[in-house]
């Protein structure tokens, strides 16, 4: 039985969940140079708005293929609303502070948020179980693929061409492309910067949606803190595809989640590292990726270089 | 408009009288004697429909309430909660036993509660079989214990627990609640003295 | 404009700190609403440690809420003449560091002559010291590892570290060897893939299942360790079913063991997972959904309905009113507290009915003598502290619960 073929898809499983949150923590950096670390909770809150349209709105046993669509929307509706709303009340009256402050702010409002949804949402006190997709799982020769899987297969793809049309066809996305590369300049041309940063917010908070809904759908149940852990992981795709880069968010995002997953599955076959395989290390493992690639290329996988600025 | 704490002096949505003085009466169909009463002891009626209403619904929480803890009588325990079983020592095996065998002693107890039949005394490994002196079924009275003695059997060498770290016995009980199967763990000794009897036997058996 | 916003923001990341510490403080009004016949006595404070919020909660408020009926029964029968009982629950959150902190806590609180917890033997360990130095009695429903008071060489020399430390929890030197030899006898499997979080209970466990199921003649066709933080065991499950293993062991709590069941059936590997005290939780069922039927797991103390303490226990606890379920220590906490006030009540008769100045110390000692019939069946301690009653259930999911299916007890 050969495990190579079915670990490569664990980990782009894993990668593309990745791939979609790390999105929204690189475009908001490549306009503004501002890590929004509560974009994790942004993820979160999605999940939650999508549990809530199937829980309180949808009536019961409604088909999940008329609800699946509905609850995306709600997702997108819920953090949307919560990425623009941090962008007007938190961040904006920050924008001429030092960088210090909004990051604080980021972290600050990450907590909230995560309390926020503790504290209010029934029953969040623990995890909520999810609906889900029925059917068994699919077999592709030796793979498996499970039903909750096959969102995140259609919609990280998908979602990723919307993205790219976006940015480099319509006014906006190149407003956007602008405003990355010289945002005063871009004001001078006439660029409405202000909005513009609020629809890097709103995009961010569309594929962190769109990840949500895949994660409720593949792990069967969601919590308040679902989003922290997986916001760091995501920032560190991010980083490793190269911070401002959307191609590289999606790209960095599958390089750590194959990375992790191979490093579990793997290493402890290696002769004198059995000790160092589990799944614990995995993490240790892409780290060590992560500071290599950033030894040889500071910029990341497909970063610009990094010239200027910062 | 200003708040007078008065009721509104139009009646507003939803305030209308019921029965509305100039719409079709419905006393135009005569009204049998019993209504005629009802008519003439309204709030009486009334009141005592409360009454039982009230008196129904007490009685059934009086009916439904949580019992207080006191069980008629209280049944008997579960034969696993009263007996103990520990173990005292290698003793040598029945003469009329087969070579490749060796037994041990262990003390029943019964703390309280009816007699308690021990039915069954098995252990779960492959490789061994249990008999017991005295042999199953046997009854011992609440506050006794008595001595048992257990002579095991190798089958199979191959498949006998060499070096189990807390190795048990399967004793089924039956008193006048339950009958269980339960696990007694006689410890490390046991585990030790097991372990070097399996030894003695099968070096016996294949030399 | 710009200095309002500043204000909503600080005001905003205020709230955020109050409602994180809002999670340590948010204790009850402790056990003494009641009372009413004390006689404005001598308060006398037990303390409780344990998750209150996060993910291992619903075994946290379990443990909570039976210690509070125990102080609430105490007071309403006046066990204690002129002392009135009273509880201060601190939230550890399943955290070694945070655990300690609040051990500090109760040792400042002069009231407090004992405290029940914590869950996890991690924390356990953290707030030993603390609580021997001040000579604070601590009585732990949960802790299965057998280091906590046997020392760490406990496999060849028991030593005990700390005297104030006692449990009334079976420890794992006998848990994990009573799954193994279901497992491999009962269940008849033979080929097994430990699992473990690297914490300081489920390495402890797994440790001792997969020792006694090598010696029984099994064998464990692969190790991992996982990682607590993650819910994604996808690649842990693959491995596990090109393992061939035809069991798996997971040492560690319900919030992994769940989606790890989960995601290992649902990669293909139809296998039972077994487990001990730590998934024995509802939640642990409804996290590993419907694939979760025919999963094992080990627990301390013999079947609820089988003992008619815990029947009585059962039906207080109801009559209380608590909202979360009294879970898998329930009854061993309420015992824990009660033994609390067995040595209080023995500390404060010798002492012509009050309070020595050294109660701590004295309760310390008058602890090692307790001996009562309990919840869970007849309780004392050994001289390490451990529980002399020693049972063990085995447990199987079946039709969305835990069914008992066998039982053990200890008598070496």
């Amino acid at each position: 039985m050969n495990e190579l073929p079915q670990q490569l898809v664990n980990g782009l499983l894993l990668g593309s969940m990745y791939g979609l949150v790390a999105i929204g923590y690189t475009m908001v950096y490549g306009i503004v140079q501002l890590i929004n670390f509560a974009h994790g909770e942004i993820f979160m809150t999605g999940a939650f708005g999508a549990l809530t349209v199937y829980l309180y709105i949808l009536p019961d046993g409604t088909s999940m293929l008329i609800a699946l669509p509905l609850m995306l929307i709600g997702a997108m509706v819920v953090s949307v609303t919560v990425a623009v709303g941090a962008e007007r009340f938190a961040y904006r009256p920050l924008r001429g502070a030092p960088r210090l402050a909004p990051l604080i702010t980021a972290i600050g409002l990450s907590l909230a948020l995560q309390q926020a949804v503790w504290a209010w949402y029934p029953g969040a006190k623990s995890k909520i179980s999810f609906p889900q997709i029925d059917g068994g799982p699919f077999h592709i020769g030796s793979v498996t693929i499970q039903t909750g899987d096959i969102f995140l297969l259609i919609a990280a793809p998908i979602s990723m061409a919307i993205l790219a049309f976006f940015v480099m066809r319509t006014r906006t996305g190149r407003g956007m492309q602008a405003t990355a590369q010289d945002p005063d300049t871009a004001k001078l041309m006439g660029i409405n910067t202000d909005r513009i940063i609020v629809v890097a917010f709103a995009l961010g908070a569309l594929f962190a949606a769109v990840g949500a809904v895949a994660n409720g759908l593949k792990y069967g149940d969601i919590d308040f803190r679902m989003g922290f852990i997986l916001g760091l992981k995501a920032f560190t795709a991010a980083v490793l595809g190269g911070i401002g880069n959307i191609y590289g968010a999606m790209i960095g995002g599958v390089v750590l989640g194959v990375a992790e997953t191979l490093a579990t599955a793997f290493i402890a076959d290696v002769p004198g590292l059995d000790k160092l395989g589990s799944q614990s290390w995995a993490d240790v493992w892409a780290f060590i990726l992560l500071i290599l690639v950033l030894l040889f290329r500071p910029q990341g996988l497909l970063g610009e270089r990094v010239a200027d600025r910062a | 408009m200003e708040l007078s704490g008065a009721g509104p002096v139009e009646p507003g949505e939803g305030t209308h009288a019921w029965e509305t003085p100039d719409g079709p009466r419905p006393s135009a169909r005569p009204r049998g004697p019993l209504a005629r009463r009802y008519d003439r002891h309204r709030r009486a009626v009334h009141s005592a429909l409360a009454a039982l209403v009230v008196l129904a619904g007490g009685g059934y929480l009086y009916a439904t309430r949580p019992q207080p803890e006191r069980p008629p009588a209280t049944p008997p325990p579960y034969p696993s909660q009263v007996v103990d079983i520990t173990y005292l020592e290698p003793v040598p095996s029945p003469g009329n036993a087969p070579t490749s065998s060796f037994s041990f002693a262990v003390l029943l107890s019964v703390e309280s509660g009816p007699s308690v039949t021990v039915t069954r005394i098995a252990q779960p490994y492959p490789g061994l079989s249990v008999t017991s002196a005295p042999a199953a079924p046997f009854q011992t009275k609440a506050d006794s214990a008595r001595k048992i003695t257990i002579t095991m059997r190798v089958t199979e060498c191959g498949k006998a627990p060499w070096n189990a770290g807390l190795p048990f016995l399967d004793v089924t009980l039956r008193n006048t609640r339950a009958i269980q199967v339960h696990s007694f763990i006689l410890g490390q000794r046991y585990a030790q003295h097991l372990s070097d009897a399996l030894q003695v036997a099968c070096s016996n058996d294949s030399a | 404009m710009r200095q309002r916003s500043l204000i909503a923001i600080t005001a905003a990341l205020a709230a955020g700190a109050l409602t994180l510490t809002a999670c340590g403080s948010r204790d009850d009004d402790g056990g003494g609403s009641d009372s009413g016949n004390g006689g404005g006595g001598t308060t006398v404070v037990i303390g409780v440690d344990a998750p209150l919020t996060g993910d291992l909660s619903a075994l946290g408020l379990g443990i909570k809420n039976s210690v509070d009926l125990a102080a609430k029964t105490a007071n309403k029968d006046n066990y204690v003449e002129g002392i009135k009982f009273e509880i201060e629950a601190l939230d550890d959150q399943g955290q070694p560091s945070v655990g300690q902190q609040n051990a500090t806590k109760l040792v400042a609180n002069d009231d407090v002559l004992g405290v029940v917890g914590p869950l996890n033997s991690s924390v356990g360990e953290s707030m030993q010291k603390v609580f021997d130095t001040a000579k604070l009695v601590e009585v732990s429903p949960a802790n299965t590892n057998p280091a906590l008071t046997q020392g760490v060489d406990w496999q060849t020399k028991k030593v005990r570290p700390y005297k104030s430390y006692f449990r009334t929890a079976t420890t794992d030197a006998i848990q994990g060897p009573f799954a193994a030899q279901y497992v491999y006898n009962d269940s008849k499997k033979k080929k097994v893939f430990v699992i473990d979080d690297k914490k300081t209970y489920g390495a402890g466990l797994a440790a001792t299942f997969s020792e006694e199921f090598k010696k029984l003649g099994g064998k464990v066709v692969g190790t991992e360790h996982i990682n607590p933080d993650t819910k994604d065991f996808n690649a842990v499950a693959t491995k596990v079913k090109n393992s061939g293993a035809d069991v798996v062991y997971y040492g560690g709590e319900y919030p992994q063991a769940g989606p790890l069941s989960k995601q290992i059936k649902a990669a293909g590997a139809k296998i039972p997972l077994v487990g001990g005290d730590g998934i024995y939780s509802a939640d642990f069922i409804k996290l590993a959904g419907a694939s979760g039927t025919g999963d094992l797991a080990t627990s301390v103390g013999a079947p609820v309905e089988e003992l008619p303490s815990a029947k009585e226990f059962v039906a207080n606890y109801k009559a209380a009113g608590y909202k979360e379920a009294y879970e898998a220590y329930g009854g061993y906490s309420y015992d824990s507290a009660w033994a609390i006030i067995e040595a209080v009540k023995k500390v404060v008769e010798d002492n012509d009915g009050k309070l020595p100045d050294d109660a701590r110390a004295k309760v310390v000692d008058a602890m090692q003598n307790v001996s009562f019939d309990g919840v869970t069946g007849k309780v004392s301690f050994d001289e390490f502290g451990d529980a002399t009653n020693k049972q063990l259930t085995v447990y199987a999911v079946e039709n969305g619960a835990w069914k008992s299916v066998k039982s053990g007890t200890y008598t070496g």
